[in-house]
């Protein structure tokens, strides 16, 4: 049996007094495709915060690779991160982005280069490397963010939104990638989106509304559950 | 311990890069202490007798008395804009990605502070030259002995900076900074006059002067500048990096992120 990756035990958390997540309970099992579903202020964003450690757990508990938040430099060794908005310096190359999260990450340059190498090539990055941030297209930059997460190759990839203003090629073609992850480096994928259509019908779901997980399973599962055609009926009939 | 070194030298590298990028940046944090120099000094060097006081041991013109408090205006100036950044980047951008890493939170805030002060120090220093160029008496020797403590004092305001940044929440606006924190720093220390004038005038503001560790830093450089070594502005200077240190990481991790 897979172990988690990722797990939420009853996590709370709220702005002062508004309550944004409640009860959250989430695993991410090992080498998997998941998507977390939700419309927007579902509290998707904050789940990824918190689980980035941008936020300080309130209560409950997340365990990544078995260590506990908590344990931030233990848990957070093993994740590569894409963030909705883009975090890239703008007035750095290519290369020295990278550069600099490798160090972040403990890594000397030459290191980082070489834990990426492949996927610069999937990734068709090789001749933008010395190309200014600034001066690239936002498919580029995306994928510069996603080759910049699998530095010091990760096991959990977390991506927040990471499709959003692209255009449907830029997108399919990202997502392909990720998925492809899953399958070739057994990296185990959140995927956190409100798109569905970058959603297929084996892959792992968690709907999330109002701050709290309503629904988990294979999509094929939930549809057939509700007794609905597809996912965005399902979707919207959990959702009303 | 090689991931620290690597974590030091990625972040220096960065702010480096940035810095070497963004001359208007350079110039502008320059523009201000040399208006200063090149005109202020002038119209006030006649209305402001100086005595001799330490660490000067014979009379000195008016811009050999303004220049260290100069140097701490580019440092002070500096330490101001970087940590309003960071506060404002903690919600978007370069810093979240910092604060992600695995790496210890405080010392990464504290490498950033470093790889700030680096880049201050160089500001110092081009300063400095350009006062040497000018005419102000300052030794080579007397700059290069100086860069420590430069960096120290840009450390201590960066820390100071970004702890007020943090914990008061009107003050995530720079002109609100200047007004509020910038400017009373820099008035009410040794910077332009000495404490002994001020004391002159009102006991008030000389008590306030003396508690103001900006008028420490000044003193520091200008000791440094005049190749003077003081123990008590020293430990003064020792104490209060330990302690706006201490202050910006709790202020730091106190710091709500606002979710839209």
């Amino acid at each position: 049996m897979k172990k988690n990756i990722l797990e939420l035990n009853n996590v709370d958390f709220s702005y002062g007094k508004k309550q944004v997540l409640t009860n959250v309970a989430l695993n991410i099992k090992e080498g998997t495709f998941s998507v977390l579903l939700g419309l927007n202020g579902a509290g998707k964003s904050t789940l990824f915060s918190l689980v980035t450690r941008l936020l300080n757990l309130q209560k409950g508990e997340i365990f990544i690779n078995s260590f506990s938040i908590q344990d931030y430099l233990n848990a957070l060794k093993d994740i590569g991160i894409v963030f909705q908005e883009p975090t890239l310096d703008l007035d750095l190359t290519v290369k020295q982005n990278l550069y600099y999260y490798g160090s972040l990450k403990g890594l000397g340059f030459n290191e980082t280069l070489v834990s990426i190498q492949d996927e610069i090539k999937k990734l068709e990055l090789g001749n933008v490397m010395d190309t200014t941030v600034r001066n690239l297209n936002g498919g580029h930059r995306r994928r510069v963010e996603i080759l910049r997460a699998l530095i010091n190759k990760p096991k959990l990839l977390l991506l927040d939104e990471a499709t959003v203003g692209l255009d449907l090629k830029s997108r399919f073609d990202i997502l392909a990638y990720v998925r492809d992850l899953v399958e070739t480096k057994n990296i185990s994928v959140l995927w956190i989106t409100h798109l569905f259509d970058e959603v297929t019908l084996e892959d792992n779901l968690s709907i999330i509304k109002d701050g709290q997980i309503i629904d988990s399973g294979i999509v094929k599962d939930i549809v057939k559950k509700y007794e609905k055609d597809n996912l965005v009926d399902a979707f919207n009939f959990l959702v009303r | 311990m090689k991931k620290y070194i690597f974590c030091m030298k990625g972040i220096i590298y960065k702010e480096l890069i940035r810095f070497l990028k963004q001359k208007s940046r350079f110039f502008s944090a320059l523009v201000r202490p040399l208006l200063w120099l090149f005109i202020f000094s002038v119209g006030f060097k006649t209305a402001l007798g100086l005595a001799i006081i330490p660490p000067y041991e014979t009379y000195i013109t008016y811009e050999t008395y303004i220049v260290p408090g100069l140097v701490g205006m580019v440092l002070l100036f500096n330490g101001m804009q970087s940590s309003l950044t960071m506060i404002f980047d903690r919600e978007m951008g370069s810093m979240k990605i910092l604060l992600t890493s695995y790496i210890n939170r405080n010392y990464l805030l504290f490498c950033k502070m470093f790889a700030t002060s680096i880049v201050s120090t160089l500001q110092a220093i081009t300063f400095l030259l350009i006062a040497k160029i000018y005419g102000v008496e300052i030794s080579y020797v007397a700059i290069i002995i100086t860069i420590p403590i430069i960096i120290i004092s840009s450390i201590i305001l960066n820390a100071f900076a970004l702890f007020i940044s943090s914990v008061i929440k009107q003050l995530e606006n720079f002109a609100t900074v200047m007004n509020f924190v910038i400017f009373p720093m820099f008035f009410l220390s040794s910077a332009l006059y000495p404490l002994w004038k001020i004391k002159d005038s009102s006991l008030l503001l000389f008590n306030i002067s003396s508690f103001n560790p900006f008028t420490y830093i000044v003193e520091s450089i200008r000791f440094s500048l005049y190749m003077k070594f003081d123990s008590e502005l020293f430990m003064i200077l020792v104490i209060s990096f330990v302690i706006t240190l201490i202050m910006a990481f709790v202020g730091f991790k106190s710091k709500k992120i606002n979710h839209s």
